[in-house]
């Protein structure tokens, strides 16, 4: 074997899933973890919020957007670096370096989720919220029974696009040192030393068959095709 | 710029952590678990063993001897370079057990224990390359970020240009390709390194010292208790001659990095 596929044979149960044996998660399994994690918490209060703001006027309203223009002016590797460093120092407690994580990256990720579902509701035809309400249905039921379906159905490539970039950012977390794919590969490298081609290569391979692996899911489960970003 | 961000921070954390002083030591027996702040990239000092997949190295094995004479369980705090101080001042860790050398500038913001380590800093330079680090003096100079070497590298040269990498095998990857002429780390980092280089005739360490460094471990300031405990604990160390056996697997003449011990805890 060619010393090049030695290496990655050699480590690749660790770069999958770490110390998953001694009960560690870890490598691609925990990227996974951290991103499906703060996906579904991104995008609970990303939606959330959007409601709160398509119902709101004025200051709270500004208060929304100005919050989540605060975070989308922030690089996301501050955020981590706050939550990780910043919080438990402020709060006391310690919370674990996944954790920080997650919460970051939700954080992050749920002002965009705001400002897309908040588009995908106002992207639909008027007439839609005129007739919902003319039927008799109240301005909550119209919202949840006409227009968020139809926008949510609209929204899920965004909604795919911005997992992807999720599932990419999750990388970050190797600047606090969480065991994900990335800090796992630079482990495996710094020891081996000759390979970073090789580890870093695969690595990349590994985080692109995960995004691609999305795209081609969600393609084949909706009806209406989502294209993908190679076609 | 990312290692300016662990400065800001620990500035911030003198505004926040004020005078709130507590019995870390009593915390630490009562919580049962020591929390130890360690390399997870630094042969031999610390790095993730290929089989085991655990945590293995010289101040993996102190950290352990200082769990196990508290008599708690130990956890590992997985930390590079530059997060070292931030991850002791945030409260993720009690005792920082990584390679840190002991500068009047860290013992603004931390306690030392007594050295439980003596190394000196030299180059690592291709084969072919000049033998004298005077002969380094406008050389493009690589280091690793938040570390003794970066500062010390500077000052002795300071027209060389150093380049500072997040650790030693990517500033041995930037030598490799020529990004700069010459890496500088303490000398058993190097000598593990080179060990471990796969190309290693290809490179030599010059014998030169550029500095001498005292490693010690690293805890709060003001926490009297676990500072007097953590040296007691060392001594012990040294007298029953565990230190020397520590020093003996991961240095001695068996060793990847062989040295020799010229040092001992308490009496450099």
């Amino acid at each position: 074997m060619p010393p090049e596929l030695d290496i990655i044979w050699r480590n690749i149960d660790y770069l999958l899933w770490g110390r998953l044996a001694q009960g560690e998660l870890g490598g691609l399994l925990l990227s996974v973890v951290i991103a499906l994690a703060s996906g579904v918490l991104a995008l609970c209060v990303g939606i959330a919020l959007a409601i709160l703001a398509w119902f709101s006027t004025g200051p709270v309203r500004r208060v929304l957007f100005l919050w989540a223009d605060l975070i989308r002016g922030i690089p996301l590797i501050f955020v981590i670096f706050w939550v990780y460093f910043l919080v438990p120092a402020l709060f006391g407690g310690n919370i674990p370096g996944t954790v920080s994580v997650i919460l970051a990256l939700a954080w992050f990720t749920s002002a965009a989720v705001m400002y897309s579902t908040l588009s995908g509701l106002q992207a639909l035809s008027g007439g839609q919220r005129e007739a919902a309400l003319s039927t008799g249905l109240s301005e909550i039921q119209t919202l949840v029974w006409v227009l968020l379906p139809q926008a949510l159905i609209n929204l899920v490539p965004s909604y795919v696009s911005l997992f992807a970039s999720l599932i990419k950012d999750t990388s970050l977390a190797f600047i606090v040192n969480v065991p994900e794919l990335t800090m796992v590969a630079s482990q495996v490298n710094n020891r081996t030393q000759l390979y970073p081609t090789t580890i870093f290569l695969f690595t990349a391979a590994m985080y692109f068959v995960l995004c691609g692996g999305l795209s081609l899911l969600v393609r084949r489960l909706m009806r209406r095709p989502v294209t993908a970003s190679w076609d | 710029m990312f290692r300016k961000i662990p400065h800001i921070i620990a500035a911030a954390f003198l505004f926040v952590s004020g005078a709130a002083q507590a019995d870390q030591l009593g915390d630490i027996r009562k919580a049962g678990v020591l929390r130890v702040a360690v390399f997870d990239s630094n042969p031999p000092f610390g790095f993730v063993d290929e089989k085991t997949h655990a945590l293995e190295g010289y101040d993996i094995d102190f950290a352990k001897a200082f769990a196990e004479k508290i008599g708690v369980k130990l956890e590992l705090v997985p930390t590079n370079p530059a997060n070292r101080i931030p991850v002791l001042q945030s409260g993720k860790a009690d005792l920082i057990v990584a390679d840190l050398t002991i500068t009047p500038e860290r013992g603004k913001v931390v306690a030392f224990s007594t050295p439980y380590f003596v190394t000196g800093q030299q180059f690592l330079v291709t084969t072919d390359a000049p033998g004298k680090l005077e002969d380094y003096a406008k050389a493009r100079i690589g280091a690793v970020k938040g570390t003794t070497g970066e500062q010390a590298a500077k000052a002795r040269f300071p027209e060389a240009r150093v380049l500072s990498y997040d650790d030693i095998p990517l500033a041995f990857a930037a030598l490799r390709n020529g990004s700069v002429q010459a890496i500088t780390q303490d000398a058993e980092i190097l000598a593990g390194l080179l060990a471990e280089a796969p190309d290693k005739s290809k490179y030599k360490i010059l014998p030169e010292l550029l500095s001498r460094e005292l490693i010690g471990v690293a805890i709060k300031k003001d926490e009297k208790a676990l500072l007097t405990e953590v040296n007691t604990i060392l001594s012990d160390l040294e007298n029953n001659g565990q230190a020397e056996k520590i020093f003996e697997q991961w240095f001695g003449a068996k060793s990847k990095a062989p040295g020799a011990r010229n040092f001992k805890i308490g009496a450099p």
